[in-house]
């Protein structure tokens, strides 16, 4: 049983089809939805966001947003999508270490939450790079 | 009748003209595309969102909240999408003209604008409207921070309670060769109804659950529906630029193909003339030499 997934950003269009399964990162922790799942609206937090088809997985990192669920649909309003292949791992690394030594001077509390939901948001998406990049991982993501 | 220079002097102005309409419908057919591809691109989340926004808008528990509430218009607030520059045929014109039809359907209104583009803030000027804000200068490269100065003052003017409606007007892109002028209500979110004034039976008539509450999820939920609707707008506004400004100047081109062509005849027959004059007088003149 497959059920409407609609993963969008305000720019683009990421995935609109049927689809098996979705894992998401709700701001109250992973939920995974399938057909038939009760109605529910939940901000995201940033994290990933796994797909699966058939037999293939796609992942996707997912800045933030909004996600829709009912019982044959699910609507992804993210703020911004990455897809998992399309990581920078360099990039992601140079921003966490950017972070990590603006917050270790001091600064207000303002620019500290900033810096630490920075450093949050490339730690996970390091994760979930450097996981694809391990073979045999269980949450190995198929080439599309 | 003219003479040969001046209508070879002509000839050659109108091809200039030619040669730059030319180039600014290549230049607006190229920007076209991708401003379509970005329309295409930008509308299935501001649907989905608006979808969504009416669906919450119909469960009586959020009734309270500002954005569901109707109350008596004293103001209304419009978000006027204009371009920058001109030369793009009629779609700025018909944006006013239902500006001024809407504002002339609503006596004793207040209304204030909010502008996006140039030919927006003319308008406002010459009519001696009120603009609380404008943007001008906006790219078409799909860049949503640029509107948000806007957005962002329309939604203190609405929760401040200054403005109890906000109105987008802008020029939805159909096609290459139609564009029409739209006017869409914004603000408070109303449940989705038919043309007939009923409510329109939603999909889904449960409660959801919410995480981590109603109130959380509205306070993310409407500010970015409204800037991302506005935003779309926006993106439709330019795809409609490109494409009136396309059609304008190949129909400019066309024109001045027909033009030319037509002064070509004018200047061949002119040429012929002339030469026709000049062997007659130089044929009588030997005729002379000969008799003499």
């Amino acid at each position: 049983m497959s059920f409407m997934l609609s993963l969008l950003t305000q720019e683009r269009v990421l995935v609109t089809e049927e689809v098996d399964f979705v894992k998401a990162k709700g701001v109250d922790g992973e939920f995974g939805v399938l057909t038939g799942h009760t109605p529910f609206i939940t901000l995201l937090d940033p994290g990933e966001l796994v797909v699966r088809k058939g037999d293939s997985l796609y992942s996707y990192y997912v800045s933030g947003g909004v996600a829709e669920v009912l019982p044959k649909s699910m609507i992804v309003l993210a703020n911004t999508v990455e897809r998992a292949d399309d990581i920078n791992l360099e990039l992601a690394r140079t921003a966490r270490k950017n972070a990590e030594e603006a917050l270790s001077k001091p600064i207000s509390e303002i620019e500290r939450r900033t810096f630490l939901l920075e450093l949050k948001r490339e730690n996970v998406r390091l994760s979930i790079a450097s996981r694809r990049h391990s073979p045999g991982h269980p949450g190995q993501i198929s080439e599309e | 009748m003219p003479s040969l220079r001046s209508i070879r002097g002509r000839i050659k102005s109108v091809k200039n003209t030619r040669q730059i309409t030319k180039a600014m419908e290549m230049v607006a057919s190229a920007k076209m595309r991708k401003a379509q591809a970005r329309v295409r691109d930008t509308r299935p989340y501001a649907e989905k969102i608006r979808e969504l926004l009416y669906r919450l808008s119909a469960i009586e528990a959020h009734r309270p909240n500002i954005f569901f509430q109707v109350r008596p218009v004293k103001t209304i607030g419009i978000i006027l999408i204009a371009t920058d520059r001109g030369l793009c045929g009629p779609i700025n014109s018909n944006v006013f003209k239902q500006v001024n039809r809407f504002m002339a359907e609503r006596p004793g209104v207040n209304f204030e604008f909010v502008v996006v583009g140039k030919k927006g803030q003319d308008f406002v000027r010459r009519g001696g409207l009120k603009a609380v804000g404008s943007v001008t200068g906006v790219k078409d490269k799909g860049q949503i921070e640029e509107i948000l100065p806007a957005t962002q003052v329309a939604i203190e003017e609405f929760t401040k309670g200054q403005w109890e409606e906000v109105w987008v007007f802008y020029t939805e892109f159909i096609s290459t060769l139609t564009q029409k002028a739209r006017s869409q209500q914004l603000l408070p979110i109303l449940p989705e109804t038919e043309a007939d004034g009923t409510k329109k039976p939603s999909p889904f008539l449960g409660e959801y659950l919410y995480e981590p509450d109603t109130a959380e999820i509205l306070e993310v939920l409407i500010p970015r529906y409204f800037e991302t609707v506005v935003f779309q707008r926006v993106m439709e506004n330019f795809a409609s630029e490109y494409s009136a400004r396309m059609m304008a100047m190949r129909n400019a081109t066309s024109n001045a193909k027909e033009v030319i062509y037509q002064m070509t005849l004018v200047y061949n027959k002119l040429r012929q003339a002339a030469i026709t004059r000049e062997i007659s007088e130089i044929a009588s003149g030997a005729d002379a030499v000969q008799q003499g």
